[in-house]
């Protein structure tokens, strides 16, 4: 619970951080950088426990961020619910590892984002932003699946070398 | 936790990748390509989630058409503002600064010659700037998501717009 709780704080600081600094020259881009702690909750803990750290961390980043129930907030959370059921129904299936599962939780992410910013200005227009919001969630989703593959291998070690 | 390491996995993940990586880039390319080349007859400025347009602009026969005023609390006065001479349409985002709502101005051009009829939101509040970075638009639809104002283009034949 007190780690969970860390990795909570951890993907707030991550959410704000990114959302102050652009990486990408693409204005409204982001690398989705919080998302890695997402997945090492979901490999690491659960599928119940990343939802709700999901759920936390867009709520608490719009509070802090004054953001709450704005347009913002609502595509955040759309993208994360849709994010976090992809993730959790491919790790499930244990077809693809966490470098395919990151890709296509941040191409769900996109899809979700759309879906919101559809109730927010009731209207489709919105959709003509998916093709290249999609086209650069590829590589971002690969970043973050790379990162957390490179975490859950050094914590499995360090687990490994605790028990015994 | 073992399956961290799984080349098998590992080869799927990548085919995953490339795959994914063409289609969408395809789709992009296509849509990059094909959407929007051709003539706009008319371009709409909506407010909130509202499907009637307040403004609508006609580059066919070179009109401005305020439909409504901008529902807008007391004390901001009253909008759109529409400006013939330097072709500008203010109107009243949701973005607040220090509490105090922003404005939208959005730049129209009628076609002339060669160059088609085009739209350019020019001045916006928000965290990102998305719309007004978009620069100019001779029809993909320019959404300032903070301020809930949108610009669709369309066809002015029927009086229902298709939304």
């Amino acid at each position: 619970m007190t780690l969970l709780a860390n990795f909570l704080a951890i993907a707030i600081v991550l959410n704000i951080i990114e959302s102050q600094i652009p990486v990408i020259p693409v204005p409204g881009a982001k690398l989705g950088i919080a998302n890695v702690v997402t997945l090492i909750v979901l490999y690491v803990y659960s599928f119940k426990d990343s939802a709700s750290l999901m759920l936390l961390r867009v709520l608490l980043v719009s509070m802090l961020t004054g953001k709450l129930l704005s347009p913002i907030f609502v595509m955040s959370l759309s993208g994360g619910v849709a994010a976090t059921l992809a993730m959790g129904f491919f790790k499930k299936t244990n077809f693809f590892g966490v470098l395919g599962v990151s890709v296509i939780g941040s191409v769900f992410h996109c899809i979700g984002q759309i879906i919101g910013g559809i109730f927010v200005i009731g209207s489709t227009a919105v959709v003509f932003y998916l093709p290249i919001m999609l086209f650069l969630s590829i590589p971002a989703g690969a970043l973050t699946g790379i990162i957390a593959q490179r975490f859950l291998v050094i914590w499995q070690t360090w687990h490994n070398e605790v028990e015994s | 936790m073992t399956e961290i390491r799984n080349t098998s996995k590992n080869k799927r993940d990548v085919l995953l990748l490339v795959i994914l990586f063409l289609l969408v880039g395809g789709v992009y390319l296509v849509f990059q390509l094909f959407a929007f080349s051709g003539d706009q007859q008319v371009a709409n400025i909506y407010y909130g989630s509202s499907s009637d347009p307040i403004v609508t602009i006609d580059f066919v026969n070179f009109e401005v058409t305020k439909r409504y005023n901008q529902p807008v609390p007391e004390g901001y006065g009253s909008f759109p503002l529409i400006d013939l001479d330097n072709q500008t349409i203010t109107l009243l985002g949701d973005y607040t600064i220090g509490g105090e709502r922003q404005i939208v101005v959005i730049k129209y051009t009628f076609a002339t010659g060669e160059h088609r009829g085009s739209v350019e939101i020019i001045e916006e509040q928000s965290p990102n700037n998305i719309c007004s970075r978009e620069g100019v638009s001779t029809g993909k639809p320019l959404i300032c998501l903070p301020n809930r104002i949108r610009v669709e283009f369309g066809s002015n034949d029927s009086e229902d717009f298709v939304v």
